[in-house]
């Protein structure tokens, strides 16, 4: 009798749930696919009121940390130097937008990385469906000089309220996905009945696991939404989703890379970090941030074995390397933190001209006039290293134990 | 400071060096690397050290420079692991093969070579092709 009434109940509040859902949104989704194997195009299709503007916004579940460093001045004439970062930033996310608005999306195309996507999706209307970045939490921190050089990131400011949260998860977005074709995409064909169809495309390389896709109708009245539809992106071996850097790729194409790169570090006497550093960030979407601080790491054990080779052959100077590396250790507390204040573009042109710097001091040193003046010191070089290596062969040997040959540490500088 | 290696001693203007070593850190750990390319010059040209000196103790110099950065990198949270393994075990193979390649190739090519590739990098990473 209770289980009855309880469930008439239930059937009630049902029935006015659905009732109300249906008031004030728009017909599910229909997707032809909803398992995608590394990507693909999917068609989407629904019903909107005629006469309103159909809107996709489609986001990945994975999510990766991003942020924006506001060091542009403001109106007042100030320069902020505020860092907005996310953890929770979806790792795929776009605005599919009428076909209509392709040229729209080709003038800012044009105008290179310089586009403002707030103002672009302001001229499509798209921001009526701009809503998941905002609505996740956004950090901000007041970075100052001292700040900096104590290696933090500065003061921790107050949650920002909904308008700027919008404003800054834009910023955020922007300086994450970068390129005008990555974030809107203009595929929607809208019929005058208000029934529309789009071709949405997650690409190759994009984060595995569940996408939304959710639409937005913007009519006379206001705003309309549609459930979320949801679709399946899998990947197989040999492809890897990076968690962090939010991006899939074939785990044998970075090994080599790193081989390569390493074996030619190597024959230089040097690492290979700031080559592999600037091949990384060019050959795939690839964060900076995170390119920079999983390059340092990589070379970390291939420094400590040379150090274990030339001091096994009392190859170093302890009190010089020590005092200059204490130098270093300071430099190396600051530098990491600079990183994520400096944008892709940034990262990318200042590196431009690091690496000129050194081949121009890579060609110096291979100059006739810079090898006779170091034939000489090459030649010392040779015999005080011989001399050490007898040395601690006779040590070895004296110890009683099997000497096995000297992995020598690449070629003279 | 006055350092001795091998019987020998070498006068170094510890305040240059060290502040050099620690702009070369700032710099080279926001990029993601140890900055051994400018430290060599540093400690040769500038510090006007011997090369046999330099090799190894430059290389320990670094070594702090990268063991800091990688700390506080993982610390703001730029790190994946997932390229960090993957790349890792290609580091330490270079390391068995490279100095088997070494004693069969020229020095001065490698660097000519080297030159070149950093210049066509360069250029892409400019922009200006």
């Amino acid at each position: 009798m209770t289980a009855r009434i309880a469930s008439r109940i239930l059937l009630l509040v049902a029935l006015v749930v659905f009732g109300r859902a249906r008031a004030d949104s728009l017909a599910p989704l229909t997707l032809d696919r909803v398992a995608l194997d590394n990507g693909g195009t999917i068609t989407v299709s629904g019903q909107a009121p005629p006469a309103s503007r159909v809107f996709l916004e489609v986001w990945s579940e994975k999510a990766v940390t991003a942020s924006f460093f506001d060091a542009r001045r403001n109106d007042k004439g100030e320069i902020p130097y505020k860092l907005y970062l996310t953890r929770q930033l979806p790792a795929h996310y776009r605005i599919y937008l009428s076909r209509a608005g392709q040229s729209t999306l080709d003038d800012y195309a044009r105008k290179g990385s310089g586009w403002a996507y707030s103002q672009a999706l302001k001229d499509t209307g798209a921001d009526a469906a701009f809503a998941v970045p905002a609505a996740r939490p956004i950090a901000t921190y007041q970075a100052t000089l001292m700040a900096s050089i104590a290696g933090s990131r500065g003061d921790l400011l107050p949650t920002l309220d909904s308008k700027e949260a919008r404003r800054r998860a834009m910023q955020i977005v922007k300086a994450r996905f970068r390129s005008v074709s990555k974030l809107l995409s203009a595929t929607i064909e809208e019929r005058p009945d208000g029934s529309f169809t789009a071709r949405v495309t997650i690409p190759a390389g994009a984060a595995p696991g569940r996408y939304s896709v959710v639409a937005v109708a913007v009519t006379g009245q206001g705003v309309v939404k549609s459930p979320e539809a949801t679709l399946e992106n899998r990947i197989a071996f040999p492809l890897l989703y990076l968690s962090n850097a939010g991006t899939s790729l074939n785990l044998f194409t970075p090994f080599l890379l790193a081989l390569l790169v390493s074996i030619f570090g190597v024959l230089m006497g040097a690492g290979g970090g700031f080559i592999l550093n600037p091949l990384l960030v060019s050959l795939w979407p690839l964060p900076h941030t995170i390119v920079a601080g999983t390059v340092m790491p990589t070379v970390l054990f291939s420094q400590g074995s040379g150090i274990y080779n030339y001091s096994r052959i009392k190859f170093i100077s302890w009190k010089l390397g020590v005092t200059m590396g204490l130098a270093m250790l300071a430099g190396g507390f600051i530098g990491p933190k600079l990183t994520e204040l400096i944008t892709l573009d940034q990262f990318k042109f200042v590196f431009g001209w690091i690496l000129v710097v050194l081949a121009g001091l890579m060609l110096w040193q291979t100059t006739p006039a810079y090898l006779q003046k170091n034939k000489k010191e090459q030649a010392i070089l040779k015999e005080f290293k011989r001399r050490a290596e007898q040395e601690a062969a006779a040590r070895r040997d004296a110890a009683g134990a099997a000497a096995p040959a000297l992995e020598s540490e690449g070629g003279p500088r | 400071m006055t350092v001795e290696f091998w019987g020998q001693q070498f006068k170094v203007n510890i305040v240059v060096g060290c502040l050099g070593a620690f702009l070369t850190a700032v710099v080279a750990s926001m990029f993601g690397f140890g900055g051994g390319p400018f430290m060599v010059p540093l400690m040769t040209v500038v510090l006007g050290l011997p090369m046999y000196l330099v090799v190894g103790s430059s290389l320990l110099a670094i070594f702090f420079n990268t063991l800091m950065g990688s700390v506080r990198h993982i610390q703001f949270g730029n790190f994946d692991l997932t390229l960090f393994l993957v790349m890792f075990p290609a580091a330490i193979l270079a390391g068995f093969i490279g100095p088997r390649i070494a004693q069969r190739v020229s020095p001065q090519w490698v660097k000519r070579i080297a030159a070149l590739g950093l210049l066509v990098l360069a250029l892409n990473l400019l922009g200006l092709y």
